[in-house]
């Protein structure tokens, strides 16, 4: 059994590695800008040693070990009825130990990753580190939140963390503020899962005004384990709202329909916050809090298929971007998005815990591929594929371990990606969740489609980046086309491997990208592997292996590869001149279905601007100011008039002392 | 009638430490003024720190009463004992480099420091009226002479004359009430008189009560009460300002709440008008006359008059989760006022200036002092994550749960207002351009460590009151009226 104090270093040790990179800001101690990285480092290897432990101990006899929660404030009086206390602590249990384990362990990696990859151009301003401090106190940072949303053992401490993971993405997005784009991008995520966040927050005030009905039970109405203990009891209704509410704050952070615009920009950070940020942790969370709250979902079909649906559009969708992309990180973003997705759909199959493998599997090959895009940056010094090509030439590594990462993410057999993608669909076919069964297949028929053009821009990232020609990397790319920042890399292409702190990242998620499929949840016993580890780790569930819908989805992921190679040969993998219709098509997906169009143009522009925000404009200056100019009016003038009693005389205070006995007998006859 | 001597001790040793601190100062060599003030200094804080210490490890595990139920040590007594040394212990922390500057003679300083302290103490023990009259007395006489005691200052000098006069009337004015409640009940002590008060509406108890609660509102400072506050707050040394602002009231308002909890036992809900008119005016005028002030001292002195309203709004719920609040406000309250003073003290001391438009560029003189004061002044006016939204959060709750929706919304109106003030402090030191280029004001160990401390606390507070929430919670048990609850 682990000590209370140890999970409690989960959270901790980054926190502290990232307060003591931030010294290096300090103008004094900016010679150890370089130490500040291996700091950072340090802190989350000893997170995720902690959370192995963690893991190590759920893993035991008492699997669910939730910890003391503490009073952190009360609300009314807790003896009497409607009062109740805010309560934090931990929550580990096989759910949140299995994330931390991966939050931690994927932040590492990414980490060691970035002390290569932030280390800047020689003779650039500042030094080689100077970007280090800022940059690894943010990493820290962001890792601490996130480790702390998966171990809330409160809702509203939950919130904190979720709003603290919000600020921190950020911040790393907008690392390069100087940027315009990046510090677009940067307002744009924040803003657009704010949104999601909104209905987050009603979610909790819903909670607070119900909260009657936890009380009657004896629970809290904001601890999650006893959230999920009422959640049968509960009247119809207030579990959809809740969970509905809790949905949209998941679809925001986990970029989910219709709230996706904001990922695909978010790609304007360093290569590794996209790597962390959009492979294991902020998106992840979207996923994380519906499985936490699972046994809420279960309670109303109507969320239940409301997830499925989301995640099965997503997927689609998404997919349908990620072929026409040219830029790979952009190709990745989508992939993600698709991905998500997925993992929605199996939420909303009510299949949590496959959700949860997806979303292992899905971290080790997304990350993968994330920093095989950086290490083709390092050497190309662009990300647009269309000036990339014979790129496994001189990079062989990274050429094989996106080649491990694609064919994992495609779902090929026995790489991870094929089983966990597997399960989902199995369980979509399966449709003996608590959602609907027409939904079910539904989102199955979805799912499968989506298999298909996963295979074909997984492939055409992988031939484009890597087979035919050069086609002369960032000294090819139109000058027009460069921002300042790029224009000063120009000519700089050198054709080799990246150094070894960048392979070594790589290769070990390759081989878990490779492997991890079967080594966490196996169908069958392997060795000394017990069927399903993982699934039956987290909460029981198992389903048998569907030689049907596996043999369908490698039909269709191997017809999408051969589609793609073919058209490789012919040279129009580029996608560029299209007959019609397609290029209308092309058009409508590269703009992104116009959403972002739609969201500025009509409803921001038309709708709030010259609208909503027109009248409350409108309201603002002729009643609220009025109003608060009176306040303004009565108080400069009320103090000068007060104050005139302020005369220094010490008769008129004692006359005072005798008024105020007065004042007071005649509000006691009043009162009688 | 036996009485068990050890649990007066902390209150005995305070009252020898008080006369230590004399004597050190005495026999020390006179030709060092600096060493001997630093000395006597760590005389008193170290004594301070030690009776509280014993007083926390000698505590009764449940209330006990020694002469016939005139002193109670129970959990409310000790946990605003603690807060008192606390405050004392900071005040003398605050206030050496001031001392060593400004006063001649360390040891009455100090000396009397410890024993308005003691006074503070008895007042929150005591269960009886008389017993709390000489507390009371205890505790002003000390402020009186402190408040004059930078001798050839005609502000100084002024003050304590007010102060003395005023001191005087008032208490006149509370002896009056105490001798005509004890003429038709027969009885001075609280929890003897409770069943008189709840049903006798004589007008020798009426008037008897309201001159009582007269006596308390002078010491309180609330409005009509108040008009002594503000020049005593100017003329006083500046460390004697905190002291009179931050245990002085608290220990009042510790009399007060438990004379309140213990002479009813919930039916005493006759003078809730009476109480809450007073809250309301008297955090409508510290708040409307505050707007107009210049100098930081007058500020703080009408900011400390609102806030007496904030916490009065709490005692006129008159229930437990209402007595919690208080408590709680006027721990996170001694935090964030003691902060505030601590800058000004030092400035006062480095610089010799008082006026708000002073502490333009402090931000760059000393970032510390700036940081702490900018946290204790968005503290007073009620922001998140300081002491002072959270404790105002649960005064105002209080009120409206009690019935009370008006006072709470006032109460918020005010608290919007002092917004004003509070950040034109924040705006000299952060965004006004000073006059003359700012000169680095370097902080002494004490000082700076005195400074980081109280930050602390002030934010502690407010991020996670829950511990301080048990121990109010507790305390405000052992009173009569609340005991049994949560």
């Amino acid at each position: 059994m682990i000590s209370e104090a140890a999970v409690w270093g989960i959270i901790g040790l980054p926190l502290a590695a990232g307060a003591l990179a931030a010294l290096a800001l300090l103008p004094a101690l900016r010679p150890l800008a370089r130490a500040s990285g291996y700091a950072a480092v340090l802190g989350v290897a000893g997170a995720f040693g902690l959370s192995l432990a963690a893991l190590d101990s759920t893993l035991g006899a008492d699997r669910a070990a939730g910890f003391a929660a503490r009073s952190w404030l009360t609300v009314g009086d807790p003896a009497s009825a409607g009062g109740f206390e805010v309560t934090v602590g931990l929550l580990l249990d096989p759910l949140s130990a299995v994330m931390v384990a991966l939050v931690s362990g994927v932040s590492m990696l990414v980490m060691v990753f970035s002390l290569g990859y932030m280390r800047k151009e020689p003779g650039g301003e500042g030094g080689a580190w100077a970007d280090y401090p800022r940059y690894f106190t943010y990493m820290s940072w962001f890792t601490a939140a996130m480790l702390g949303l998966v171990l809330a053992y409160n809702l509203i401490q939950l919130f904190v963390f979720w709003e603290l993971v919000g600020l921190f993405s950020y911040l790393l997005i907008g690392f390069w503020y100087h940027r315009p784009a990046a510090a677009a991008a940067a307002k744009k995520a924040f803003i657009v899962t704010r949104i999601g966040d909104f209905g987050f927050m009603l979610a909790l005030l819903y909670l607070y005004l119900h909260r009657a009905e936890f009380l009657a039970q004896g629970a809290n109405p904001f601890e999650i384990p006893d959230i999920l203990a009422v959640a049968p009891l509960l009247s119809a209704g207030v579990a959809t709202w809740v969970a509905l509410g809790i949905l949209a704050g998941a679809m925001g952070k986990s970029a989910q329909f219709p709230l996706n615009t904001w990922l695909p920009d978010a790609m304007e950070g360093p290569t590794p916050v996209s790597s962390l940020i959009h492979a294991a942790t902020m998106v992840a969370a979207g996923v994380f809090l519906v499985a936490r709250m699972f046994p809420l979902f279960e309670e109303s079909a109507v969320a239940l298929n409301a997830v499925a649906i989301v995640g099965g559009t997503t997927a689609v969708l998404a997919a349908a971007m990620a072929i026409v992309a040219n830029d790979i990180k952009r190709v990745l973003a989508f992939s993600t998005v698709s991905q998500l997705g997925y993992m929605f759909l199996a939420l909303g199959v009510g299949a949590w815990q496959i959700a949860i493998f997806h979303l292992l599997t899905h971290a080790f090959f997304k990350c993968l591929l994330f920093l095989t895009a950086g290490s083709v940056h390092h050497s190309v010094h662009t990300f647009d594929m269309r000036y990339m090509g014979g790129l496994r030439a001189w990079m062989p590594l990274t050429y094989a371990a996106t080649v491990i990462g694609a064919l994992s993410l495609v779902g090929i057999a026995p790489l991870a990606g094929f089983w966990s993608k597997d399960e989902v669909l199995a369980a979509a076919w399966s449709a003996d969740g608590a959602g609907s069964v027409l939904v079910s297949r539904l989102v199955f028929v979805l799912g499968m489609a989506a298999v298909f053009m996963t295979a074909f821009y997984v492939f055409r990232l992988l031939l484009m980046t890597f087979h035919g020609r050069f086609r002369g990397g960032i000294d090819a790319v139109p000058a027009d086309e460069l921002t300042p920042d790029e224009a000063i890399l120009a000519g700089h292409v050198h054709r080799a491997e990246s150094p070894w702190v960048m392979l070594l990242p790589m290769a070990v998620l390759a081989l878990l990208a490779g492997v991890a499929g079967v080594a966490l949840n196996a169908v069958g016993a392997f060795g000394p592997l017990p069927a399903h580890g993982l699934t039956h780790f987290l909460g029981g569930l198992s389903r048998d292996f569907d030689q049907g819908v596996a043999g369908l989805s490698t039909a269709l992921a191997l017809a999408g590869i051969g589609l793609a190679i073919a058209a490789h040969r012919r040279g129009v993998l580029g996608l560029t001149d299209l007959p019609r219709p397609w290029s209308v098509v092309h058009r409508f997906l590269a703009g992104r279905l116009y959403m972002d169009h739609l969201y500025e143009t009509l409803i921001v522009r038309r709708l709030l601007y010259r609208g909503l925000f027109f009248a409350a404009d409108w309201a603002d200056r002729r009643l609220v100011d009025g109003t608060v100019d009176l306040v303004g009016w009565v108080g400069r003038n009320g103090g000068r008039a007060v104050a005139q009693l302020q005369t220094g005389q010490v008769q008129v205070y004692g006359v005072g002392v005798f008024m105020g006995v007065v004042v007071m007998l005649m509000l006691f006859m009043f009162q009688r | 009638m036996r009485v068990d001597f050890s649990l007066l001790l902390p209150e005995m040793l305070l009252a020898g430490l008080g006369f230590l601190v004399l004597i050190v100062d005495l026999v020390l060599p006179q030709e060092r003024p600096e060493r001997r003030n630093k000395a006597v200094a760590a005389v008193a804080v170290a004594g301070m720190a030690a009776v509280a210490a014993m007083a926390l490890a000698t505590a009764p595990d449940r209330t006990e009463s020694v002469y016939g139920g005139l002193l109670f040590i129970d959990a409310y007594a000790l946990l605003f004992k603690t807060l008192f040394l606390g405050v004392g212990i900071a005040v003398v922390l605050m206030s050496v480099e001031y001392v060593g500057r400004v006063i001649r003679h360390p040891g009455e300083f100090y000396g009397l420091i410890v024993f308005a302290v003691l006074g503070a103490n008895l007042m929150a023990s005591a269960g009886e009226l008389l017993t709390a009259y000489i507390a009371l007395e205890l505790l002003s006489f000390c402020l009186f002479v402190l408040v004059g005691l930078t001798r050839g200052d005609r502000r100084s000098a002024e003050a304590s004359t007010k102060y003395i006069l005023l001191g005087a009337i008032s208490s006149a004015v509370l002896l009056y009430g105490i001798s005509l409640l004890y003429g038709t009940m027969g009885t001075t002590v609280f929890r003897e008189m409770g069943p008189g008060l709840a049903i006798n509406f004589s007008p020798t108890v009426i008037v008897g009560f309201a001159m009582l609660l007269a006596g308390i509102g002078f010491k309180l400072a609330l409005v009509p009460f108040h008009l002594w506050a503000p020049d005593v707050y100017e003329g006083a040394p500046t460390p004697i300002t905190a002291l009179v602002a931050v245990l002085s009231k608290a220990a009042t308002f510790a009399l007060l709440l438990r004379f309140l909890a213990e002479v009813s036992t919930g039916r005493f809900d006759q003078w809730q008008l009476a109480l809450a008119v007073l809250a309301a005016a008297t955090m409508t005028v510290g708040t409307l006359t505050a707007l107009v002030q210049r100098n930081i001292k007058r500020l703080l002195a009408y900011s400390s008059i609102a806030q007496v309203g904030f916490v009065m709004v709490g005692v006129v719920a008159m229930t437990e989760a209402g007595a919690n609040a208080v408590l709680l406000h006027l721990v996170g309250y001694a935090f964030t006022n003691l902060a505030a003073f601590a800058v000004v003290v030092t400035v006062e001391a480095k610089t010799r200036k008082e006026e708000i438009a002073d502490y333009a560029g402090l931000s760059t003189a000393s970032p510390l002092m700036a940081m702490v004061l900018t946290a204790a002044m968005f503290s007073l006016a009620g922001l998140p994550i300081f002491a002072g939204f959270i404790t105002k959060f649960y005064l105002f709750t209080a009120a409206a749960d009690a019935g009370y929706l008006w006072l709470a919304a006032l109460a918020i109106t005010n608290s919007v207002i002092s917004l004003y003030y509070y950040l034109r402090v924040v705006r000299e030191m952060y965004i006004s351009e000073p006059e003359v280029e700012p000169e680095r004001i370097r902080l002494s160990p004490s000082s700076a460590g005195a400074l980081w401390v109280l930050l602390a606390g002030t934010i502690a507070v407010g991020v996670y009151p829950g511990p301080l929430a048990a121990a109010v919670d507790a305390a405000t048990d052992a009173l009569r009226a609340y005991a049994g609850g949560a």
